[in-house]
């Protein structure tokens, strides 16, 4: 069966390999500045000792130490980590979120838009790519952290009955004379829809506070604890594509108190989501990957202006993957004893969003529908054998 | 020169009435009474006169947006829809096209076409940015001749930070020979490389073979060579000789089918057009101010076959601002170092597209990737419509305008047509005001009644009227 949803977190401007999935406890103090792995449920799984809650369930999850791309800049980075494709084409293809929310939009009838950004969109490239509006993500703002998660159209100002909000609605309706008999039926169409989602339930879907407080301390009541929780039950509704993208990741200086404190939000975080989604029985449809655009360079940059920090770093970096048709509790792929390159089983960007398209039911290598009527496949011809099978369900 | 299977850069079919109706066929009639039966053959008061030209304020409502990009105050309004006579509509368009607002909303669309964006994938950088927008803005405030400039961006060389036009060149995702003439052709002559014949294709390619392009030891700063050395002796100014000598014609065509297509909603360019641009030495401002005073350009959107629009995205968030008196907050990770603008910033006036906001992406801002007029997206969708009625922060800002002094203690009467002007820039007329009265009158008294002033506004700004340009 194929994953239904997808959870992508998006970890922006390159999380370091060493202190997530690919710790090198063994390394020279330059390398990883005498920290130390944990053991995890999985024996030989280690993760970063930042990672506490992580290593109680990594057998829900599986980390990809090989992954390699060429791109140092952020943006070109991004791009082909979202797309699969080099940039330079002179075309802008559409990231994963929209291409999954386009292929999975028959499939779906829910009144939230099919891909749904936790709350602010990556800034650098546009993610619709050359995909119309249609398949534009809803970008929430707002902060999932407050006491009211405000979802700009979707959850409305406080205090209008439904009687009020019915005598608004019919006082439009005798004012919105111009031009009527059926021009403008887009705006119409448009209409009807939007009204659809303010008298249904779609919105109470942002509503954090109808989960228990247990459940929301579980997730950790920070920015990260509460969007993952917001993106369990986005995908609940029926959503197929939620990103979280969490900035903060770009640690050139201050590298290990950054870290530290990203971390201990993360770890508990991405921890209670897996636990959730496999108690709710939702992992096996719910897809979730995590990943930067790169990791960092290995050797601690300790001459000013850095101080102890780390620079980007693409030739080598991990990722992690669960549900959805993802085994849990495998490493894929090995670095070298410093994390410096891969000497095992490489993963490109490509390899890895085939995996993702694969598992939701897309052929990568199927065309891929555009609004100019291009010929082109969902991702770049590739190798198949790259695909990460090994850890298919 | 129309060759076959060439696409034309045009803009996405977003526009309601338009071409057809130009030859007496009304597409969409007439208006309706409340119930939605339509009224048939009656004047489309108050939009329209008997025979179908737009209403003075219609057309004033009309020409600030295009002209100035926003619409205009209650007082411009009145005094053009009061004051009106046979001469009021020339002297408008004159005093708007010398207005610095039409030079920031002209500068705006030229800087959509000539991709004016600091990150990926067009890469100017912030500096580069603000140079190349200033020379694009002082080629619509100076009126400067489109072929002029032309000649001045494709003859460049230079820094990026201190040769402006040279940002021209640099302002395309794809470097190479192929990715300047595709740039080039797209900008000049409104055609896709991609569909023209191979030998074609390598002709164009061939006079930017010498185009190089070098770093400096300043952060981001990038110089534009020719390189002596190429082969082919060719450079980009022989293709500004050839844009001048026999491509002339379809050079100017290309640069018409856009101002026709921005005023008049046309896919094809009015030869009519064509002929005023290349009389008045490939100029700007006499081919606006010939639209804008046109007989077609006065026709009404309901039965006059003038085609309505939903209003760009940073004219609406520029609207919706100066009704509420809303500030803005632009904050944005891209471009490093990370850019915050004064609230005070009009949208129509953000140098840089890769700087956006919420409000900007949901309402179709283009991204100005390729430069391509169907970057753009004017059409409505669902979450747009649902921000509108929906959004808190619009509602809250709706009970500013109508709580504040000017509104109080006012008989209703009064607070309804100061509304009207402000968000329709027209009086309620007499059924209209009679219904809001009836319907204010019906309300139980305390919160609904008291509400009712900002459920107005809330109606209006959610109607047909507001949101298109038309």
């Amino acid at each position: 069966m194929a994953a239904k949803s997808v959870i992508e977190l998006w970890l922006w401007g390159g999380p370091s390999q060493l202190e997530t999935f690919d710790p090198k406890p063994d390394a020279p103090p330059d390398y990883n500045n005498g920290l130390k792995a944990i053991d995890t449920v999985v024996p030989g799984m280690m993760v970063h000792e930042w990672w506490p809650n992580l290593a109680k369930c990594t057998n829900l999850c599986s980390f990809i130490r090989s992954m390699t791309h060429p791109h140092f800049g952020h943006e070109t980075a991004t791009y082909l980590m979202q797309t699969g494709r080099n940039p330079g084409s002179g075309d802008v293809y559409p990231a994963i979120g929209a291409v999954v929310a386009m292929m999975k939009a028959k499939a779906y009838s829910g009144d939230l838009p099919p891909f749904v950004i936790l709350t602010g969109a990556k800034g650098r490239f546009s993610e619709v790519g050359f995909l119309g509006d249609q398949y534009a993500p809803l970008v929430t703002g707002g902060n999932p952290n407050a006491s009211k998660f405000v979802v700009e159209g979707f959850v409305s100002p406080g205090g209008l009955s439904q009687r009020e909000i019915d005598r608004r609605f019919d006082l439009l309706a005798r004012m919105d004379i111009f031009g009527r008999t059926g021009a403008f039926a887009e705006f119409d169409e448009a209409g009807k829809k939007a009204r659809h989602v303010i008298e249904g339930g779609a919105a109470r879907t942002f509503d954090l506070s109808q989960e228990p407080d247990a459940v929301r301390d579980r997730y950790g009541r920070t920015w990260i604890g509460q969007s993952l929780l917001a993106a369990r039950r986005l995908v609940e509704y029926g959503v197929p594509y939620v990103t979280v993208n969490m900035s903060g990741w770009d640690s050139h200086k201050r590298h290990f108190e950054t870290m530290r404190q990203r971390t201990s939000e993360t770890d508990k975080a991405v921890a209670a989501l897996l636990c959730d989604l496999h108690e709710r029985k939702l992992l096996n449809q719910t897809l979730l990957w995590v990943s930067g655009e790169f990791g960092r360079t290995t050797k601690i940059d300790r001459n000013p202006p850095w101080n102890g920090g780390r620079g980007h770093y693409p030739r080598c970096f991990s990722a992690l993957v669960a549900g959805g048709g993802f085994r849990g509790g495998c490493m894929v792929g090995e670095s070298d004893a410093t994390a410096s390159r891969v000497v095992k089983r490489p993963v490109s960007p490509v390899d890895f969003l085939g995996s993702i398209y694969e598992l939701c039911g897309i052929d990568p290598d199927g065309p891929m529908p555009n609004p100019a009527g291009k010929k082109v496949s969902v991702l770049p011809s590739g190798a198949p054998a790259g695909r990460l099978r090994e850890i298919y369900a | 020169m129309t060759k076959a299977g060439i696409r034309f850069d045009v803009s996405r079919r977003s526009f309601i009435g338009g071409t057809a109706a130009f030859a007496g066929l009304p597409l969409f009639g007439v208006t309706g009474d409340k119930d939605g039966n339509a009224e048939t053959r009656k004047p489309a008061a108050p939009w329209e006169t008997p025979s179908g030209d737009a209403s003075p304020a219609v057309l004033v409502r009309r020409l600030f947006l295009d002209l100035a990009g926003r619409i205009p105050r209650v007082e411009e309004a009145k005094e053009y829809v009061n004051a009106w006579d046979g001469l009021s509509r020339r002297k408008l368009v004159e005093r708007l096209l010398a207005s610095d607002a039409f030079a920031d909303y002209w500068s705006m669309r030229f800087c959509d076409i000539l991709r004016v964006k600091s990150e990926f994938p067009i890469n100017l950088w912030p500096n580069a940015v603000y140079v190349y927008h200033r020379r694009i803005r002082l080629f619509v405030q100076n009126d400067e001749p489109w072929d002029a400039f032309m000649r001045a961006l494709l003859s460049a060389t230079g820094s990026n930070f201190r040769d402006a036009e040279v940002n021209f060149f640099r302002a395309t995702a794809r470097r190479t020979p192929e990715g300047l003439a595709e740039s080039a052709v797209r900008t000049f002559l409104g055609e896709e490389y991609a569909d023209l014949p191979p030998a074609e294709q390598e002709r164009y390619a061939g006079y930017f073979r010498c185009v190089r392009m070098k770093p400096t030891r300043e952060w981001k700063e990038e110089i534009v060579y020719l390189d002596p050395s190429d082969p082919s002796g060719l450079t980009p100014a022989a293709f500004a000789d050839f844009l001048l000598g026999p491509a002339r014609n379809r050079f100017a065509a290309a640069f018409v089918r856009r101002v026709d297509g921005w005023m008049l909603g046309l896919e094809k360019p009015d030869p009519a057009h064509v002929k005023i641009f290349k009389e008045n030495g490939f100029r700007l401002k006499p081919l606006v101010r010939a639209i804008a005073c046109s007989g077609r350009y006065g026709r009404g959107s309901v039965t006059g076959g003038f085609p309505c629009r939903r209003i760009d995205a940073e004219v609406l968030d520029d609207m919706l601002c100066d009704l509420t008196g809303a500030k803005r907050d632009y904050q944005s990770i891209a471009p490093e170092p990370f850019t915050f603008l004064p609230p005070e910033r009009r949208s129509v006036l953000i140098e840089d597209g890769s700087i956006t906001s919420a409000f900007l992406l949901l309402f179709g801002r283009p991204s100005r990737d390729t430069g391509r007029l169907s970057e753009r997206h004017n059409e409505v969708t669902a979450k747009q419509r649902l921000f509108l009625y929906n959004s808190g922060q619009l509602y809250q800002r709706l009970s500013r305008i109508t709580e504040n002094k000017a509104f109080r203690n006012r008989a209703m009467r009064n607070v309804v047509q100061d509304l009207y002007w402000r968000f329709l820039s027209r009086p309620a007329t007499h059924p209209e005001m009679e219904m809001l009265l009836a319907h204010f009158h019906s309300l139980p008294k305390g919160k609904e009644k008291w509400r009712f002033p900002r459920d107005v506004a809330w109606a209006l700004l959610n109607t047909r009227e507001f949101l298109y340009q038309h």
